[in-house]
């Protein structure tokens, strides 16, 4: 696997933690955080199961936070649309479709996740909405932003099994796994 | 003769919803065929065939297509065919033919000829549809157990008539410009779940504090309120002259057809704030998501509490197919009725998320809200005008065809008899002609 800087590193264990937390509050455990010139400055875990609100992801707690303190600081659309196109995301699962779309329309510079998302990934997996290039629509087309994958993997990977094998509590019967199914 | 023409429109002519496909359809012609031999067989030889056909030329990659075919011939009789096995590349080698299915021609005195088949499954009713006219074979969508793909009754039809009204309402509620209106229904009761526009712009934070939150509230409402269908009509910009320039500016407030648009630099008007990724699904999922943690305020606690109605900023009225003409304070009165009723319901009848719901759209929704709609697991979205740059539904992307993905809904677009803006009549004649419709039915 690609050695990763320290820096990169430390960012991505801030995302744990976060993705850790949600596991304490029964959540699917992904977490991110929002970094601006190398410093976090916004977290956000999975919220889906105390919502029952099935979008809200990681990515989009620590979005909703900027959004809104950036704007009580007095920032005008311009300037935030600026201010994303400077933050890097680190979180520990890969964006999914919707996430990856919405980063899209902020227009993030950079994403660095953890482990792969075969199921619903929107940076490569399944959609590669990262690679959106702007060409056509110079002027408010799609953006694309730089994806880097496999950041603290085994980790993030780990923290998920242990939710699945303690079994989703709040998945319909008939989905919901059993500790039996999911180690194999 | 001018009633007969909206008896016509009432009946559903004008209007028609068309099931969006999890792949594209390939045109007949176009599909890739095999070759198989078949035969004409006796009616009361055909189970014996069959169950030997089976057994020793099985259509082991060919599971789509059926083994007979019944064609009907005059004198109400049937004629059947059935096919014996697979054909070789030199359509004249007979000698391919498995030794055991040549030694079953000859026992039965069968007339094998060549003939034609759909190499893979139908992916849509149409192309399905298609394929029968060259070999009957089976169709099985990954969402073949969902209500509509195999078409609509004449009930059915009618509700979603009238939910994509009322969204299309609620699109054109909005003071200046036209922006996408989501409604997401139980059709189970044809009951409104929620109901949300676009609030790119108008976007309560929930965490901000109360004197903020009234103006927003406001706004938000004024938004999205309940379409009264005559009142609603009389405010929207004259839609019968403006020129096409002008309409393609109105639509530029629809965030799901350019969710990219540039950020304006312009000072905030209202207490509200930005939100660029609030599109109307992704409000509409927030305030039924918000709806069902009210309604259900924690597991085996049902019961206990009470609902204030006015605290609630979602719309919960009964199906507008039902009472078109409902003012809004009866409306506010069933609001509570409903709600009582839902009050006492067993924890059982809880849903989990948005299963079993459907959701109507004005416009196709973008990769973003199309994704959202399978995370909260909405059974089937309907819309009414595709999304050619960004659309998520067969425009752009085409998420209900993704295997992958752990949760399929079913897509229809619903056809207008009338283009939105450029066709001089207003949402409300149009009510007006259904409801002399309904009266000439009843009547």
């Amino acid at each position: 696997m690609a050695s990763h800087s320290t820096d990169t590193l430390a960012l991505m264990e801030l995302a744990i933690q976060q993705a850790k937390d949600a596991l304490q509050f029964l959540e699917v455990p992904v977490g991110c955080v929002i970094v601006q010139d190398g410093k976090a400055i916004a977290s956000g875990r999975n919220r889906t199961s105390e919502t029952r609100n099935a979008t809200r992801h990681a990515e989009m707690e620590a979005i909703d936070i900027l959004l809104e303190q950036w704007q009580r600081d007095g920032l005008s659309e311009l300037e935030i649309a600026e201010k994303f196109s400077q933050c890097s995301l680190y979180v520990t699962c890969e964006p999914c479709i919707m996430c990856a779309a919405a980063l899209s329309i902020l227009g993030i510079k950079e994403v660095y996740y953890g482990c792969a998302n075969d199921k619903f990934g929107g940076c490569g997996s399944i959609l590669s909405l990262h690679l959106q290039s702007s060409s056509e629509q110079p002027h408010g087309g799609a953006k694309g932003f730089t994806c880097t994958g496999g950041v603290m993997a085994s980790e993030a990977v780990s923290l998920l099994r242990s939710f699945y094998e303690q079994g989703n509590p709040n998945a319909p019967k008939p989905h919901r796994p059993l500790a039996r199914q999911a180690t194999d | 003769m001018e009633e007969t023409v909206v008896m016509n429109e009432e009946t559903g002519e004008a209007w028609r919803i068309v099931n969006i496909p999890g792949k594209p359809p390939i045109p007949t012609d176009q599909q890739p065929t095999v070759n198989v031999y078949a035969s004409m067989i006796e009616p009361n030889l055909a189970n014996t065939l069959i169950r030997r056909l089976n057994q020793i030329a099985p259509l082991e990659n060919l599971r789509h297509v059926k083994r007979i075919r019944k064609k009907a011939v005059e004198g109400g009789k049937s004629q059947l065919s059935a096919i014996l096995c697979l054909a070789c590349e030199d359509e004249n080698q007979w000698n391919c033919v498995p030794e055991n299915v040549q030694e079953l021609v000859n026992s039965y005195q069968l007339s094998p000829f060549i003939t034609q088949v759909c190499k893979y499954a139908a992916s849509s009713k149409e192309e399905w549809e298609g394929q029968c006219k060259l070999w009957p074979t089976s169709y099985h969508p990954p969402t073949y157990n969902i209500n509509g793909v195999m078409g609509f009754s004449e009930e059915d039809s009618q509700s979603v008539f009238s939910f994509m009204k009322f969204a299309i309402e609620l699109a054109k509620s909005s003071e200046e410009r036209l922006v996408n209106a989501a409604v997401i229904v139980d059709p189970s009761n044809r009951q409104i779940i929620a109901s949300a526009c676009d609030q790119i712009n108008s976007w309560l934070p929930p965490e901000s504090n109360a004197s903020m939150s009234n103006g927003c509230i406001e706004q938000a409402e004024s938004l999205c309120s309940h379409p009264k269908s005559s009142q609603v009509a009389t405010n929207v910009f004259p839609l019968s002259n403006g020129s096409s320039d002008k309409f393609r500016k109105l639509y530029t407030n629809v965030s799901c057809l350019n969710p990219w648009r540039s950020s304006e630099q312009r000072p905030r008007t209202s207490s509200c704030y930005w939100h660029p990724l609030r599109h109307a699904a992704i409000v509409a999922i927030e305030v039924s998501a918000a709806m069902d943690r009210h309604l259900f305020p924690a597991l085996g606690h049902i019961g206990d509490e009470c609902y204030d109605v006015e605290d609630m900023q979602s719309s919960f009225i009964t199906s507008p197919a039902k009472r078109p003409k409902t003012n809004l304070t009866n409306v506010e009165k069933e609001d509570k009725q409903v709600l009582h009723t839902k009050d006492s319901c067993s924890i059982s009848e809880r849903p989990y998320l948005c299963t079993g719901y459907d959701i109507f759209l004005v416009w196709e929704p973008c990769t973003m809200c199309a994704m959202a709609l399978v995370h909260q697991r909405i059974r089937r979205i309907f819309y009414a005008f595709p999304n050619p740059k960004a659309g998520a539904l067969g425009s752009v992307h085409r998420l209900q065809g993704e295997k992958s993905l752990n949760h399929h809904y079913a897509v229809f677009r619903v056809l207008l008899p009338y283009e939105l803006p450029t066709k001089g009549e207003t949402l409300a004649e149009i009510a007006d002609k259904d409801k002399r419709a309904n009266a000439l039915q009843f009547h």
